[in-house]
This record gives C-alpha cells, structure tokens and sequence, in this order.
C-alpha cells in the first residue's frame, strides 16, 4: 500500500480480524507441517475450476438420452463421470473432497413431483459439480422454513405449485449430496445439448426455481459486496 | 495501554449485554430442580439443528466470496485431506460446539476460521500462546505494509 | 508433553481411488431393513452431537432406498471409524412431520437418511 504522510495513517480496520486470523491459522498450519503451501495452492485452484455447468450439463444430457437418464437416477457419482466430474478422483485428495463426499443423487422431478434441497444441519452442498453454496442457501432462515412450509419459501422464489403436484424436500443431512433434475420445459423441442445446458440454472438445480427458453440466469437478488472479493473463473 | 483498547472493553462489555441469551429465561446458574427435562432439552440441544423453527420471510441475497473465505476453506479441507481432522468432526466443532452466540453470530466461513484455529491447538500442534504471537505477527506486518 | 498420537494417513489409506463412504461397504453386515418397510425414528438421546434432526423423530416413514454404510456421524464426529452401520433414505409425509400441514397438500413429502440404530420396525 502507498499511503503518504498527508493521508491518515493506515488503519488497522482496513484488515479485518477475519483476514489476520485466516493467515495465521495457515502459516501455522504449514510451519508445522499439517499440510503443504503447495496442497494449499491446488486446493484453491480446485475450487476456482468449480462451478454448476457440469450439472447442468449433466441434466441436458439426460434430457435427451433416457438411458442416461436412467442412470443419473440410478448412479449419480457413475453418471458424474460423462460431464467430467470423477467424485474419487478429481480433487486433489483422490479420495474426494472431505466435506462433500462422494454419494451424489439425482432427483428426477416428474410433472406431478417436484424436488427442492436444503442442509438444515449445516448447508451441505454438493460442491464438486455444483461450485460453492449462494448465501441465502447457508441461511439459518432458509434452513428452518423450508422443511416445514416449502411452499411458501418456493412461493417467495417465485414458484408457485399446484396443489396436485406432491412437494418433496431433500434434506442433506449425513452424507449424501444432491442436484435436482427438473421437468424440461415446454419451447424447447429439437434443442442441441448446448442450448438445454444454458436454461439449467443453479437455481433450478437446488430446485428452487423452473427452467424456462429464455431464462439462462438466477432470480436477480440484492448482492453483498465483498471487501476483497474472488474472482472465481466462471 | 492505551486508551483505545480500554475503548474496545467497554464497547465489547456493552454489546455483550445486547447479545440474545438462548432462552428468555432467567439463566443465572439455577438449582437443579429448576431444570425441567423441556430446559434440559432446550439449553443442550445442538446449535445446528434448526430444521422447524419459527423464523418470518427475509431478502434472499447473494453474496460475493472474501479471498479469506476461499482461503479458509482450502485450509479446512487440507487439513481433512492431511488427516488432521474428519469433516464430521469439523462439522461438529464448527456448528455445535461453537455454542449457540457465535453460532448465529460469526459469518459462515467465519466458523470455519475459528474451528480451523482451535483445532491446531486441541490436537497440540499448536500452543495457544503461539496463536496469540501469530495473530500479534501479522497484524503487525499488515499495519506495516 | 501429552499428544495424543494419532495416525494421520488413517482416512486417506482406506478411501484413496475409493471414495468416502464406499470405502465401509461391506463392513456393516447385513442391513435390518429392507426398501418398502415402515419405520419410526427413535428418540434417542441428543446430547453433544448428532446428525439425526429433532424434526424427525418419532415420526414413521418409508424406506425407500438403502444408501451406504458409513459411520454413524456421532461417531466420526470424533474421528471414531470403528462401528459402520446402514444408512437409509427415508420418505415422511409432511402431514405426518408438523402439525398444521395443510391436509390440501397432503401429498407433500419430505425425503432425509437416518442410520440403523435410529429405526425401529413402524
């Protein structure tokens, strides 16, 4: 930083005790040899590769090849596998990301059942081939309501069910993660992989919102900015 | 010391004051017998585990990632992937054993930050008074940068 | 010096090109029930941690597919591997969950995994 004398002197509030602590904890951690400064580096440039297109994808695919659909179903971690992800094998560990795990499922809705997840526990998230978690997700607020009045916190996304279709919650709560794999929707006939792929928003794949021609982006909402914000790559 | 840092106590002994204790109830180290198997429940129940509770509709929001946010992630999983912990055993540390006050006090990666810390010294790798020197260091060096 | 000696490669020797949870199969025995039963999720004491919400217990749902075998979480939780048990996903009906469901969406359901020594045949 090039602060001058004429300015006021650099404070100490321009580090929050958040960034002085997370260094410390690090620089400790790899004095002592918990782990390496290089694990730490291709760790974090794991998650900068994470994001929701291979889910997405992975629900396009299975849009227009059922067999594929089957198993999506059947073998979320197997059926992972054709949109690149390798749950054991991708992240640097080679035995999975610890937090995540590796017990992917697929919620296939149906016309007449529609799937919405949530971790009322923590905010588990299947971070592997979804990226990390939106922050309302992480809320204790969405944790507590959704699993008991779903259809007035889909109703404040925007999603509006009739009463013939049965709502199922998911709640992720040991050891297993889950996307949902929504209806394909009406105006999408003779659409290429690519095309699917773009309407199948992180929303749609928490469940929390319909895919829709047109739509290739999440419900506008408030931002909250960061100090020192990562750019992730996608 | 300085002024400023009594500054920071009396500001830190009043905001504690407006901190929410768990229960609206007198909580001042009761006898036994005013321990019913209902506040038994309630004063050890998980933090976590909110699934049910009455809360009303709020703003739903995005937010951006602090690079100490990714940060701390890619230490906590390090260390799992080092064998220093489980992610269970972080999970535990960091949405029960937190206690209720930090657990919805402190941002999410912020529990992560604080289990990541405590951890190291649990285990013994790390003395607290090393923390402390640490945590000394590097505000130092960031307020001379 | 007191440190409790622990020995750190533990976890990575047994999931390494493997995966958590599949490195347990096999090692719960054979699973108690089966797709289809009905089970009410036992009461059990709560106290310092578990993974098996207040929501649900005493509640009767169906099984409707057997997961894995893993630890139960109390255990892991302090990085205790040495009990494996099954893990279910289990079906409640929301009207059976909370009490002012309203019978309209009677159909609404909630879907959640529960290890064995939570159940018991319903």
């Amino acid at each position: 930083m090039a602060d001058h004398d004429h300015k006021p002197a650099p404070m100490v509030d321009e580090v929050s005790d958040f960034e002085i602590l997370e260094l410390a904890v690090r620089e400790l951690a790899i004095e002592k040899g918990l782990f390496s400064a290089e694990d730490h580096r291709v760790w974090t440039e794991y998650v900068h590769t994470l994001g929701p297109l291979p889910a997405a994808r992975l629900v396009a695919k299975a849009w227009l090849d059922p067999e594929y659909k089957k198993l999506c179903e059947e073998d979320g971690v197997e059926a992972s596998k054709a949109v690149g992800i390798d749950w054991v094998m991708t992240p640097p560990t080679h035995f999975g990301t610890p937090s995540d795990y590796c017990n992917l499922r697929v919620l296939v809705d149906t016309p007449k059942l529609k799937h919405v997840v949530v971790c009322t526990l923590c905010s588990c998230y299947p971070r592997p081939i979804l990226g990390q978690s939106p922050e309302w997700y992480r809320t204790p607020n969405y944790r507590r309501r959704l699993v008991r009045w779903p259809r007035q916190v889909l109703s404040e996304f925007g999603m509006q069910l009739p009463e013939d279709v049965e709502v199922r919650v998911a709640d992720s709560n040991q050891k297993t993660r889950y996307i949902v794999m929504p209806v394909r929707p009406e105006g999408t006939e003779g659409w290429t992989e690519d095309q699917l792929a773009e309407i199948v928003t992180r929303d749609c794949l928490i469940g929390v919102a319909l895919p829709k021609p047109g739509i290739t982006s999440n419900a506008k909402r408030p931002v909250l900015k960061a100090k020192n914000p990562v750019h992730h790559d996608h | 010391m300085s002024s400023s840092t009594r500054e920071e106590v009396l500001r830190h002994l009043q905001t504690v004051g407006q901190l929410q204790p768990a229960l609206h109830k007198q909580t001042h180290a009761p006898a036994p017998t005013e321990i019913t198997h209902t506040l038994y429940r309630a004063y050890t129940r998980s933090a976590h585990d909110v699934g049910g509770e009455y809360d009303v509709p709020i703003e739903w929001h995005e937010k951006e990632e602090e690079v100490w946010e990714l940060n701390t992630f890619a230490t906590c999983e390090c260390l799992a992937w080092r064998g220093v912990w489980t992610a269970e055993e972080r999970r535990r540390r960091q949405n029960v054993d937190v206690g209720q006050t930090i657990y919805l006090g402190l941002p999410y990666y912020g529990r992560w930050l604080m289990t990541a810390a405590l951890i190291l010294i649990d285990k013994q790798y790390v003395t607290l008074t090393e923390l402390h020197d640490k945590i000394e260091e590097v505000r130092k060096r960031y307020e001379q940068s | 010096m007191s440190r409790v000696e622990h020995d750190r490669t533990h976890h990575a020797k047994i999931a390494t090109g493997v995966g958590d949870p599949q490195c347990f199969k096999g090692k719960a025995g054979k699973a108690k029930f089966k797709v289809g039963d009905r089970v009410r999720v036992k009461d059990r004491p709560d106290i310092f941690y578990t993974r098996t919400m207040t929501y649900v217990r005493g509640a009767v749902g169906t099984i409707v597919r057997a997961v894995y075998e893993s630890p139960p979480a109390e255990d892991e939780a302090w990085d205790n591997t040495d009990n494996v048990v099954w893990f279910y996903s289990i079906v409640f009906s929301q009207r059976d969950l909370w009490p002012e469901y309203h019978e309209v969406y009677g159909g609404d359901t909630l879907e959640t995994e529960i290890p064995e020594m939570y159940l018991e045949k319903a």
